[in-house]
């Protein structure tokens, strides 16, 4: 890439840049007085802003020009649809444009409550708010289900079958050329159990307990829509009860806060429709798919095209999901 | 033996405490950098010790190993319902498992009721 690099959202320039750009969104006289950045994960790094009227916003930017995700600007729209569906989002502020020189980002308001998973999974603060969870998740997804397709037109949303998406992922496999038998067990296992039937509906695709604000009171914002793609509902209650987000809490299959049963009982109430048995398969799926993140970032690190150890280490956790996968397919729960 | 020099152990042993102080003095991402590459001498420490390689080399054998067991899933020739199959990739995780991160879940799980001890270092 030879673009110059974006502003820093901390430095006078990027702060001024930032405050033309909400101006002109009708937040007029708008002065940031700081911009403290938060957290930078691997795809995402994110700013709190504070206003010189003590208000205070959100400064989202991708990581970097190769993320594979939606643009902010698709990601936002996406969130304001899902929003008017009753989904808890961050209300967007303004989405920069390409010449405001701040990348590709997003200013969204400040909503309160944890972004930790480890901290509101453990904190006895949040044991009303855990309590609370696997029904305002069930809620969510079935009111997002449930909207017809056509509610996600004109934003070129891809997608595809089960079968497809896996067929797409196995590609990536061989791409990176690696062999990790446990992974090939999986998608031979997977290939035969995947749903055929085309997209029914719009899936956040990363709906997983490291992506929730979680206040008092329960599920305060579903964040990070860049992964949103067309599938059916199975997709995004599997991929909730992966066991990299249960931090340990395995008894806890869904991001280590409630039972299956506690999650569909309540995703049919709220009139959510899934197969248990596709429930299942869509888990494997999620395991092998959250295993296919971890060769990735594994693979910028060992290409050289981004050094890290963080990236390094994360290769090691393959051992994780070989595991998992392999205690999946031989006993048939996990 | 006495030895007039630190052997590979006590090497990494050494950057492993200094990385813990360097983690201590430092904030933010270096700090949490810091962790992770305490966390990865761990590994570098225990890969010598019970070279998982090895182990997995020992129970895919019959399939002729990693590379030729993967290209027979991959073209349907091997079934991933075999149960000596998935036997021997469980011991092949398990192994690697005790390396990577002994104390992950899974591993004592995949341990019960196979006689296997539930992880070869700490």
């Amino acid at each position: 890439m030879t673009e110059t690099p974006p502003l820093d959202p901390a430095s006078p320039e990027g702060r001024r840049a930032i405050a033309a750009v909400l101006a002109r969104a009708g937040h007029a006289g708008v002065e940031v007085v700081r911009a403290t950045a938060l957290s930078g994960g691997a795809s995402s790094a994110t700013w709190r802003l504070d206003l010189a009227d003590g208000r205070q916003a959100i400064f989202q930017r991708t990581a970097s020009a190769a993320a594979a995700g939606l643009s902010r600007a698709v990601q936002a729209e996406v969130a304001r649809r899902a929003s008017r569906l009753g989904v808890p989002v961050a209300p967007l502020l303004a989405v920069p444009a390409p010449e405001d020189g701040l990348g590709d980002s997003a200013i969204t308001g400040h909503v309160a409550g944890e972004a930790l998973a480890p901290r509101w999974l453990r904190d006895e603060a949040f044991a009303g708010a855990r309590a609370r969870l696997a029904d305002q998740c069930a809620r969510a997804l079935a009111r997002l289900h449930a909207a017809p397709l056509a509610t996600w037109a004109g934003l070129g949303l891809g997608g595809g079958s089960g079968v497809e998406l896996l067929d797409q992922m196995f590609a990536t496999y061989l791409r990176l050329a690696v062999d990790v038998p446990a992974f090939d067990l999986a998608f031979a296992w997977l290939r035969p159990r995947m749903p055929r039937t085309p997209p029914s509906c719009l899936v956040h695709g990363d709906f997983r307990s490291g992506n929730f604000l979680v206040g008092p009171e329960g599920l305060a914002a579903v964040l990070d829509w860049e992964l949103a793609h067309l599938s059916v509902p199975g997709e995004d209650l599997g991929w909730l009860c992966v066991q990299a987000w249960r931090f340990g809490n395995w008894r806890l299959p869904v991001g280590g806060f409630a039972t299956r049963e506690a999650l569909l009982a309540a995703y049919r109430a709220a009139g959510g429709v899934v197969d248990d048995r596709d429930l299942w398969t869509w888990e494997v799926f999620g395991n092998l798919r959250w295993g296919m993140s971890c060769l990735q970032l594994a693979d910028d690190h060992v290409s050289g095209r981004l050094p890290s150890v963080e990236r390094a280490a994360i290769g090691r956790r393959v051992s994780e999901v070989a595991a998992d996968l392999v205690f999946a397919i031989e006993r048939g729960c996990l | 033996m006495p030895v007039s020099h630190p052997d590979i152990p006590a090497l990494l042993e050494a950057v492993r405490l200094f990385l813990r102080d360097a983690e201590g003095a430092l904030e933010g991402r270096l700090a949490f950098h810091a962790r992770v590459a305490g966390n990865v001498v761990g590994i570098i420490a225990r890969e010598l010790a019970h070279q998982p390689d090895r182990a997995e080399a020992e129970a895919l054998a019959p399939w002729g190993g990693a590379k030729a067991l993967c290209e027979g899933l991959r073209s349907g020739r091997i079934s991933p319902g075999d149960p000596a199959l998935l036997a021997a990739l469980r011991t092949a995780a398990m192994a690697r498992l005790a390396v990577d991160n002994p104390r992950y879940p899974t591993l004592a799980r995949l341990a019960e009721g196979t006689g296997a001890p539930p992880a070869a270092g700490g």
